[in-house]
Formats: structure tokens, sequence, C-alpha cells
């Protein structure tokens, strides 16, 4: 019985080993995605093109301006010339936000009445329409407290109201809020979501094809030990990968690695064998490479990234999202991952994430092993 | 000519036909998943689960943690020692924890300042910023109604200081609707996808297979054969996508479609064309399948990310800004969130226009002679 199983694990080593462009491939895509997002995923706001239709032109309006082009959340892109011109610059998207600053800003203003400044900001991403929101508002608070600093204690009322309620905010985990600490460790989980499930996605429906998987159906190897046969090969390339990634994490791009690595490579040990037995499922599952091939793109790439918790918390999403993101493994690893990175924390807090993803794998593989079918149509 | 390309895209047509789990799962992803995508993603801060550690207990402190509410913040538990915060952070349950101090109510009674702490789970920093943001939101917005309530100022007083109020307008979406950005995004990823794929799994499949020398010995030429794998995608792409968009993205999400959909329809078939010719030239150059997906995943997973939809072009690093120039996405998603959605002219695309057609045929043209040179001969 091991020895059947053996026999198989060996075949397939074979035919990876046979394939030197193959096998260097295995190895390259990981590193390379790695680097690419690694550098290459901003998702930082800053320097979004701001440009402005300045009526006014006056010392107050370009101090304002400088406000915010000073910061370094927004660009210079240049004044507007008339209103053509700004309805232009956000249809062509070259300029996310338009400042308007109307004739009578300064007169009004240093006689001290209030006054408007229209903003309009292209809405095609709107999640980055609402940090702009924020900047502005922040931005456009700090000048107006300036202002009314300086005109009250012109007109001698020099005692200023304070806010009574101060906030202090402190960012445990992450003092700075670099997004690298979170950006990269995610990168481990998403890229051994796809990657894995992409190699194991052809390897049995490659048998169909190709008619040898009548020699599988002949032989007294039971579904069990085909499965185990094809998945620990995969298992074991893609714990290589896990390695390499982890290095890459902790020494190029010098994420804080506060916790334990035994851990977390126990946690990624089961993660992996979770995205192979995806893979084989949909390879045993599937009558072509083609279905198979694209299948596995479909339900492994883009959720790893969008469902996982990869970008924002899983809290923050409605219903639908919370309910597909407990269908992929991702999820349950995402959090572990970060804890074991930024939060440094013992086994104990883990034993959940552990157990779950246990469970996962047993029921990825009885399904794949149950539809491993020694029959003909 | 034609007549030869016809008969062997109709061959193609009922390869694909044939295939009921291929049909099943190109569906599903123009239908089921964006639909799903609309719903589910999302990366505002919602439901941010905070715990409060209110030392003071007082009506104050008990008006303002009234204000932490959905949607932007849940209580999940009112804490009554600090040892608690470590446990609510460290186990992830919560992402925040505000601490109010003992002597609140009397500070801001005797019209002093009273510091609140917001303790951030920083893990992911993105999050944990606008958290802080919103915190202070409402500290300020309550800070003010207690000056009023205290008669240090009113409301009217405003008309008399030189404030400055910002009318800010997003464009195009005015309430920044995250559906209506998010169902396009997977649109354009699904067609992108799509168009890469299945081409690619065709040719190489002929290859695999041998059938590859009978075509040598047709009369077709290799550039007839491409175009007889394309066109079939191309069918199956435009017309899954006439579905995703007047079923779900105008019907469900209400996303309005300002732009001219013949239009969209023409850039949107030569796109195909590219992405298809991308995925056959990554065919002619790999020996099977496998090394195929490989190739095709260290293309597809990049272009997804950089294509400007996450990190705009703005945000790039200029590495990033010259690589996604070679990035056929890059030119589509510009052109296609400009027409559909903003509903621009050829005005505004013709040079995203001029790039896809640039890159499709050298692409195309690179297939034909690498196919020549190393197959055909």
């Amino acid at each position: 019985m091991h020895s059947r199983v053996y026999a198989i694990i060996r075949k397939e080593m074979r035919e990876l080993l046979r394939d030197p462009v193959y096998l260097s491939l295995i190895f390259i895509v990981p590193i390379a995605l790695n680097l690419l997002f690694g550098y290459g995923l901003i998702i930082d706001v800053k320097n979004i093109p701001m440009l402005f239709y300045d009526l006014d032109r006056s010392a107050l309006s370009r101090e304002y301006m400088h406000s915010f082009t000073n910061s370094e959340y927004f660009r210079f892109v240049g004044l507007a010339k008339n209103y053509k011109e700004v309805d232009h610059v956000i249809r062509s998207g070259d300029v996310r936000v338009v400042v308007v600053i109307p004739p009578d800003f300064s007169r009004r203003l240093n006689e001290g009445r209030p006054a408007q400044v229209q903003f309009l900001v292209d809405g095609s991403f709107p999640w980055r329409a609402e940090v702009v929101k924020g900047y502005v508002s922040v931005i456009n608070f700090l000048f107006n407290q300036k202002m009314v600093t300086e005109y009250l204690s012109k007109k001698g009322q020099a005692e200023v109201i304070a806010f009574p309620i101060s906030v202090e905010g402190r960012a445990w985990y992450n003092p700075a809020l670099e997004s690298k600490n979170f950006i990269i460790p995610g990168l481990l989980v998403t890229t051994l979501m796809f990657f894995p499930a992409l190699l194991a996605a052809l390897v049995v429906v490659r048998e169909k094809e190709s008619g040898t998987i009548f020699n599988l159906y002949c032989s007294p190897a039971r579904p069990w030990e085909v499965v185990a046969g094809k998945a620990v090969p995969y298992i074991t390339v893609a714990f290589i990968s896990y390695i390499i990634i982890f290095l890459m994490s902790v020494m190029l791009f010098k994420v804080r690695f506060t916790g334990n690595f035994f851990v977390l490579t126990l946690g990624a040990i089961l993660y992996i064998s979770c995205t192979i037995g995806i893979g084989l499922f949909v390879s045993i599952i599937s009558r072509t490479q083609v279905a198979a091939m694209i299948i596995t793109f479909l339900i492994t790439v883009i959720p790893a990234f969008l469902y996982s918790g990869f970008l924002s918390p899983l809290t923050s999403q409605d219903m639908t999202g919370q309910i597909v993101s407990r269908f992929i493994p991702a999820t349950y690893f995402m959090g572990m991952v970060r804890g074991v990175y930024l939060k440094g924390l013992g086994f104990n807090y883990y034993v959940w994430d552990v157990a779950t993803l246990m469970l996962y794998a047993a029921i990825v593989y009885t399904i794949a092993i149950a539809s491993f079918k020694k029959r003909i149509g | 000519m034609f007549s030869r390309i016809l008969s062997l895209a109709r061959k193609e047509f009922l390869q694909i036909l044939r295939d009921k789990a291929l049909l099943f799962i190109l569906a599903w992803a123009f239908i089921g998943e964006i639909y799903i995508a609309g719903h589910a993603i999302s990366l505002e801060v919602r439901n941010s689960p905070i715990v409060i550690y209110d030392l003071d207990k007082s009506p104050v402190s008990r008006e303002l943690i009234g204000r932490f509410r959905m949607p932007y913040f849940k209580i999940l538990s009112h804490i009554t020692n600090e040892k608690e915060i470590t446990e609510w952070l460290d186990s992830g349950k919560a992402s925040m924890a505000i601490i109010i101090p003992a002597d609140f109510q009397r500070r801001i009674t005797g019209g002093k300042i009273a510091k609140i702490q917001a303790i951030t789970d920083g893990t992911i920093s993105l999050s944990a910023t606008v958290a802080i943001a919103y915190v202070a939101q409402i500290s300020s917005e309550y800070s003010i109604e207690i000056l009023e309530k205290q008669g240090k100022f009113t409301r009217a007083a405003f008309q008399n200081l030189p404030i400055i109020d910002e009318r800010l307008r997003v464009e195009f979406n005015p309430n920044t609707l995250h559906s209506w950005f998010v169902s396009m995004l997977d649109l354009f990823y699904m067609i992108t996808m799509v168009s890469l794929l299945l081409p690619a799994a065709a040719m190489v499949r002929e290859k695999e297979y041998g059938t590859i020398e009978q075509l040598l010995v047709s009369p077709l030429r290799p550039g007839e054969i491409f175009l007889a794998k394309i066109i079939p995608t191309t069918v199956i792409v435009l017309s899954l996508s006439l579905l995703s968009i007047f079923f779900i993205l105008k019907s469900i999400y209400g996303v309005p479609i300002r732009g001219n959909l013949l239009f969209f329809y023409s850039v949107a078939a030569i796109y195909v064309f590219t992405m298809s010719s991308l995925g056959i030239a990554v065919a002619t150059i790999s020996r099977n399948l496998p090394q195929a997906g490989m190739i095709l995943l260290l293309i597809l997973a990049p272009m997804l990310f950089l294509s400007g939809a996450w990190t705009p072009p703005e945000a790039m690093t200029p590495w990033m800004q010259w690589a996604s120039h070679i990035s056929p996405m890059r030119y589509f998603i510009d052109f296609g969130y400009s027409v559909l959605f903003k509903g621009n002219g050829i005005a505004y695309v013709w040079h995203d226009i001029i790039g896809i057609i640039v890159l499709g045929t050298l692409l195309f043209g690179f297939s034909i002679w690498w196919f020549r040179r190393k197959i055909a001969k």
C-alpha cells in the first residue's frame, strides 16, 4: 500500500524533473511575482494630481493653494485658464482633483466673512475619492484655524477657542503604519493560494487527455493513493516556494517578524495542502485541461486578493463578502500570518486557525478522493 | 481564405461548446462572479469592531461613546481593565480600543482639554489610518456641540469669521458607490482573463495532441490558424460581456452607462484580439500546458494588479509607469472607465486605442514569426 503511493510520487517527481523549463518556471514565478508586487503595489494615496482654477489671483488664494501642494498628498499640476479646461482634465483623468477658487475669495475673507471653494473630485476610483475627501477637509480645517487665529488676534481677541476633546491615536504592532508590513506578509498568503492550485490543477486532467489515466484506472492503486501520490510532490515544491517567499519578506523587504517561525511553517504546510487540494479537485472533475486551467485561475487569483482580507479587514465586507471569504482557505491563513509576523503571539492564539485549516484540508481531500472514480463516462 | 478561416473557427467553436464545464465556468465568470464582486469588495472601513474602556462613566463620556456607531464602528464590548485591551487586539477580534480618562467630564466642564486615546491594530495600516481619522472627526463634531452648549460659540458666529467652506463634489459617482467601480473592474478583469487563457490553451492543446501537424500540412497559413482561434473567443467574450453589462451592471447595480456602447464594443473587440495574440504568443513559445500556465500566471497577475485600477498611474514609480505601457490592460482599463463610465468620446481615448492596436499587431506578428521559425520548419 505504501509502496503504491510511493511509486506514484516517484513517477510524478520524475515527470517534474524531466522538464527543466517547467521546473525553473516553478521557482521563477513566485519570486518574480513577489518582487513585482512587493515593489509595485503602492496603495498609499499620495501625490494626487491637483489642478487649480483660480479666479481670484490674490496672495491669499496662492497661500491657500500652497497649503495643499506643500503636502505630500497633492501634486500641483497647473492653473486652468477656463472652465472648459477644468471639465477636460477631470474627464481625461489626468487630474483627480480640481479646486475652483471664486473671484471674491480674498475680498470676503479679508472682510472677515466666509468664502466658498469648490472641489471637483474624479469619482472613477471611489475609495481614493473618499480618501481625497478626508485630506481636503483636514488641510482646509488647518488653514481655517490659522486664518481665524490671525484674524482674531488682529482684532485683539487673542484668546482662541480650542476643541475640548483631543484624540491621541496610537497604532500597535505597526507603529509607523507602514503599508509594507501588511502587504508583504499578505503576498505570502495570496501567492501560496493561486500558485500551488495552478501547479496541481493539470496533473490529473493531463492524464485524462493523454489517455495515461487508464493505467491508473487499471492499476490496483485506490483513489486516495492516487490523490496522495499526486499531492505530495507538489506540496513539497510549494513548500520550497514558501521558504523562498518567507526569506524574501524578512531579508529583502525587511518586514517586522516578531513571531515564531515554526508556528508559521505549521500553518503554511496546512495551507499549501489546502490549496494543492483545491487544484487537484478541479483537476479531477474537469474533462479538459483548458477548463481546469481557467476554472483554477478564476477561483483562485482574484478571490485571493479580494476576499481574503488582503487589503481591508473582513469586518468591512457586507454579508456576501463575508460568506465568500469563509470558503477560501486564504482567509484563515491571513489572520495567522499577520499575527505571527507583527504581533508575535504564542501558539495558543492560533489553535483555532490551525484547526480550521486542518478541517478545510480534510474536507477538500475527502471531496477530491470521492470524486476520483475509476470508471469511464 | 475566408472560408478556410471560418471552417477552422467553426471547429474551435464546437470544441468550446462541447466542454460543458468550461461553458458553465465562463457564464459564471461573467454573471455570478461579477455580481458577487460588486456586492462584496470594499476598501472602505465599515463596522470596524471596537472596544471601549471608559474610566469616567459620566453622561459626557456616554454621549461620546454613543457616537461611535454604525456604519463606521461597531462596539463589541465595554471593558473594565487595561489588560483586556491587549487580549482584544491580540486576538484580532477588535481592531481598536478607545480609552476615556477618569477626569474626562471634569476637564470638559472646567473648560480644559480632555484627551482620549485611540489604540488601533496597525497590521492593516491602510484601514488603521482611516479609522483614526473617523475618531478624530467624531470627536471634533462633538467638541463643536459642547462649545455651543457652553455658549462659547454659535454657528451663527461662523458668518462673522473668515472661514473657507469646502464644497466637495465627486464627479461621475456622487455617492462614491463602490459597487459601480468594482463591478466594472471585474468585467474588465474577466474580459482580460478569458481572452488571454482561452486561445492560449486551445493552441497548446494542438501542440500536445500533435494535431498541429495536420494544420501545418493544410493550406492554412499561421496567421489564419491564429485568427481561427481568436474569432470564437471574441464572439464568446463579447456576448457574455453584453449579458453582464445589461443584467448585472445596469439592472442590478445601476451603473450609469454613459458612453456609446457600439464604440466600446468595437474597441473591446480589438482588445480581445490583442489579449488573444498575447495568449497565442505564449502558446507558441511553450511546449506544454503546464509551462504555458506558469508563463500566463507570470503575465496575468501583475497585469491585473498593476493595470491602474488599484495603483493609479500617478502613484506608480517611474519604472512601473514605463512597464505599464507594455501592458495592453492598462490601456483598456483607462479606455473602459473613460468611455463606458464617463461617457467620453474618441478625443479622450485615441491614445489608448493606438496602444491596444500597436501591442496587438506586434504580438500577432511575433507569434507568426516564431511559429514559422520554430514549428513550421
